[in-house]
């Protein structure tokens, strides 16, 4: 659905969103960006990078504004994925780091990722304190002569890949034909150095960086990769095809025969390829995740733990175990997370496991996907009353007393071979239906929870 | 009465602070997407003077500039008049110069430019004022989003060669002019020894020329603050020392004995090297010294007088078409067939000029002045108290012939005396002039006791 361009401004714990011009504006990037740098540990640097979007220059300059102000020292990657920028802020011993870009949004959008000291999102505890700083416009501006200084950075591109290196078997991908759509983001900056430093022949398509016109919207799901990535792979004789988002930290793929594949499978498949591998037992997902994961996990005595939607839930789970407990975090949306990294959302190593993946079992990508049984997937959303919602999933709860509930994130209730989960979107206002099944698709069950929602409307 | 400072100065003439707690980044950002929505859009020029705070600044300007859909040129540090310049030759929207020109180090300002590389006149500046004030900005979108460009290199150059174009180069370079410089380590640092040294061959000493260290000095160019520069002259055996503010606008010059001449000398001296060259009339502020009018007079010129401030001067300036203008204890030379904005590389060009052109000192060339005799002070007075104030000032001197265009001007057969109230603080300015240095202490402790203090204040 359509957000207006006036109403689409989101300020919340994961930062600040929204249509430039419309919703987003200069004066909310330099209070925001002011916030943070009251936010962060005086003293040390801050690392800041953008994606290609036109808008990401005007919001570069407020943030740089801000920051200085506040007497942090701004080191500058300019446009920069954001895994990479993550990890500069851990090689550098930075206070925190801000990354201008919307990600999978249209070009229209921006927004600023904030990072803390250790290189991952906000916790919720520290994301409210930024919030509270924000919404009280009370900042440590600096005297004149405190003022932060501006410097660029021109490589952070190598660093970033040596611990690539030192995790993935670089020599041994060069045996695999590789096609990747960057549309128009910053995924081809690692890959073309990638190709350079590791001889490697990765073949980019939607190559070129643009800041207004993307070569298609920079979702990772498959509707996109069948777009213009899947056609490719057939005739390219290609192993594997990905697919990136404008700042490369979510990913989808193709198979070599030329098969979009749901962006729901980027999690299994990594759980599959990493449980056996390490000591972390644990896969983090939301609520609204496949439930092959669970399937998957259980081969691997695994366990799966469920948060609500969304990355703040993510980052707090996170923070509950141990890094060595957890094998792998993630989404259906193609975000990933692995220990190895620190979890930093990283399309980039995700596709780099996936390959590994395909080596090490010596197994083309459709016959791994293929090893997996069939599950279904129906999604929809129904306009919200938002008082009414207390009342529809208690009344949903009722009906389906049979299955066993969770109420983590709206209400998921699930049954031995299908579920389903009924739950409030954080973006728009509406409410989203997902239902899976084992095997054929649940139509019944789907037509029934969208009855039952619309009879709250 | 506890003075109060205004850390804050929000008004038509721009945006003025102490940065930090009072001038933020933010601030300056909706000034700026103000700006750029009152200039619709189009290619903006920006550029700073050596200040702490100009890279800072400079951002938030930036930002606010795009956010308006203005398509922004980077220029680095560079003198105001070569900015102004750099705007009206390369056909931009408008241009601001993020300086505070003489304040001290903790200050920090916009100025703000026309199409034409000009101030905005008293009208447009209050339009200019009243759309910050609604906060109704353009605000454009992803697809209108213009674009940041630098170009360092070209502004000076365009600026030398416009003022070379008004004097004899030949004829100074042939000179090899010992000349000291003090840039008091401001936006002058990086350009001003190139045009002295390689454009007009002089052999030049030079201090405070590191753009990257703190002013020496007070910023303002006046004779206490240039003791060192001073010193200098008479050590090195200069011929001329010239001392320039931190965004070059300003300029005072210092004669070969190390006396620091008044402004006001100086731009008499600009004055008569300008109506020697070019037909036209001559504006200068109330506060300036009445030789102006005889320099004029002697060329059979008229002068006009103006409210002080330099956007004052220029108004009536273009008004009356003048060949020259400027404000004389400000140090402020406008010459507009170079730019119509204080320049003190034309004032060094034509001081060298008519130095080369004589064969004389810059002392025998100031001594041929006619002499006044000056003295500027500030007192300080309570709201409310200053019209009972200047009604009994006006009442001391009933013969005197009035001037209420700027606070009050009394003209007197042996003088004059102008005082106005600050703009920025509850003070007056007095300053009085006359024939003799009796004459003028009479007028201007006269002031001082009419107002009830015997000594004027800091």
């Amino acid at each position: 659905m359509a957000v207006a361009a006036s109403s689409s401004l989101r300020i919340s714990q994961v930062g600040l969103r929204g249509v430039v011009g419309g919703g987003l504006t200069a004066a909310h990037v330099l209070d925001f960006a002011s916030a943070f740098g009251t936010f962060l540990e005086p003293g040390k640097g801050v690392i800041i990078g953008r994606d290609p979007r036109a808008s990401g220059i005007m919001i570069r300059e407020g943030v740089v504004a801000a920051l200085l102000a506040c007497g942090a020292n701004v080191i500058d990657l300019g446009i920069m994925p954001t895994p990479v920028i993550q990890h500069t802020i851990r090689r550098t011993d930075a206070a925190g780091g801000i990354s201008i870009g919307a990600s999978h949004n249209g070009a229209e959008w921006n927004a600023l990722k904030f990072f803390g000291r250790n290189a991952t999102y906000l916790s919720t505890a520290e994301a409210n304190e930024l919030l509270d700083i924000y919404h009280m416009k009370k900042f440590s501006f600096v005297e004149w002569n405190q003022l932060g200084k501006l410097r660029t950075e021109e490589n952070a591109l190598d660093p970033y890949l040596d611990e690539l290196a030192a995790v993935f078997d670089f020599s041994a991908l060069r045996q695999f034909r590789v096609v990747v759509d960057c549309c128009s983001g910053t995924s081809s900056l690692i890959l073309r150095r990638m190709n350079e430093r590791f001889g490697l022949g990765i073949i980019l398509i939607n190559e070129k960086m643009q800041g207004v016109a993307f070569a298609h919207e920079p979702a990772t799901n498959r509707d996109m990769v069948a777009l213009q990535l899947a056609p490719l792979m057939k005739p390219l004789g290609a192993d594997a095809g990905f697919l990136f988002d404008a700042d490369s930290d979510r990913v989808a793929f193709a198979t070599e025969e030329g098969t979009p594949v749901s962006e729901e499978m980027v999690l299994p498949l990594l759980a599959d390829y990493l449980l056996p591998r390490g000591t972390g037992k644990l896969v983090i997902t939301n609520c609204s995740t496949t439930a092959l994961v669970d399937e998957i996990a259980a081969r691997h005595s695994g366990e799966v733990v469920r948060v609500a939607v969304g990355r703040q839930a993510a980052i707090d789970a996170l923070s509950i175990y141990r890094p060595e407990q957890i094998a792998l975090a993630g989404e259906g949306t193609g975000a990933i997370m692995m220990p190895q990294f620190r979890f930093v959302y990283d399309g980039i190593a995700a596709m780099l496991a996936v390959l590994s993946m395909m080596r090490e079992r010596n197994a083309k990508l459709s016959a791994i996907l293929a090893s997996y049984p069939k599950y279904s997937i129906l999604k929809g959303t129904v306009p919200l009353v938002t008082h009414r919602i207390p009342a529809l999933l208690a009344a949903m709860r009722e009906r389906h007393r049979d299955g066993s509930a969770s109420v983590v994130d709206g209400l998921r209730v699930d049954w031995p071979d299908r579920w389903f989960h009924v739950r409030v979107s954080q973006t728009e206002p509406v409410v989203r239906i997902i239902c899976e099944q084992r095997g054929e698709a649940p139509r019944e069950l789907y037509e029934t929870l969208i009855e039952q929602v619309r009879s709250f409307a | 009465m506890p003075r109060r400072e205004h850390l804050l100065k929000i008004g038509v003439a721009g945006i003025r602070g102490v940065v930090g707690e009072f001038l933020t980044p933010t601030l300056a950002c909706s000034f700026a997407q103000a700006f750029g929505t009152y200039v619709g859009g189009g290619r903006v020029v920006l550029g700073r003077d050596t200040r702490a705070s100009g890279e800072m600044l400079t951002h938030a300007v930036a930002c606010g500039l795009l956010a308006a859909g203005c398509e922004v040129v980077k220029v680095g540090i560079l003198p105001t008049p070569t900015i102004q310049v750099y705007v009206a030759a390369t056909r931009a929207q408008g241009g601001i110069a993020v300086t505070a020109s003489h304040n001290p180090p903790e200050y920090n300002a916009l100025k703000l430019f026309n199409a034409q590389g000009l101030f905005f006149n008293t009208y447009e500046r209050a339009e200019l004022i009243d759309l910050y004030h609604q906060s109704d900005f353009r605000r454009v979108t992803n697809e209108e989003m213009r674009r940041v460009i630098t170009d360092y290199e070209s502004a000076p150059k365009l600026h030398f060669r416009r003022v070379l174009a008004h004097v004899d180069a030949g004829r100074i370079r042939a000179r090899k002019f010992r000349v000291a410089l003090d840039a008091v380590n401001g936006a002058g640092a990086l350009i001003t020894p190139g045009f002295l040294q390689d454009t007009l061959a002089c052999e030049l000493e030079a201090i405070a020329v590191d753009p990257t260290q703190p002013f020496p000095r007070e910023a303002e160019p006046k004779r206490e603050t240039l003791g060192e520069i001073a010193e200098l002259v008479q050590r090195c055996h200069r011929d001329i020392g010239f001392a320039q503010d931190p965004d070059g606008d300003r300029l005072a010059v210092i004669d070969e004995t190390g006396f620091v001449l008044d402004n006001d000398d100086v731009l008499a001296l600009a004055v008569d090297a300008a109506l020697r060259r070019l037909p036209g009339d001559v504006v200068v502020n109330l506060t300036t010294s009445s030789v102006i009018d005889d320099v004029a007079a002697a060329h059979g010129r008229r002068v006009y007088r103006t409210p002080v401030g330099e956007a004052n001067v220029v108004e009536t300036m273009q008004a009356v078409n003048a060949v020259i203008g400027g404000e004389g204890s400000n140090g402020g030379i406008i010459f507009p067939a170079v730019h119509l904005c204080r320049d003190s590389y034309t004032g060094m060009a034509f001081l060298l000029d008519r130095m080369a052109e004589t064969g004389e000192k810059i002392s025998t060339l100031a001594a041929r002045l006619p002499k006044y005799f000056r003295r500027y002070g500030k007192v300080a007075f309570e709201h409310g108290r200053l019209g009972p104030l200047m009604q009994s000032l006006e009442s001391r001197y009933p013969q005197a012939e009035k001037d209420r265009a700027d606070g009050l001007k009394l003209l007197l057969p042996e003088g004059w005396i102008h005082v106005r109230a600050s703009n920025t603080e509850p003070l007056l300015r007095v300053a009085a002039e006359a024939k003799s240095e009796a004459q003028v202490e009479k007028l201007y402790q006269g002031v001082l006791e009419l107002f009830g203090q015997t000594s004027s204040v800091g």
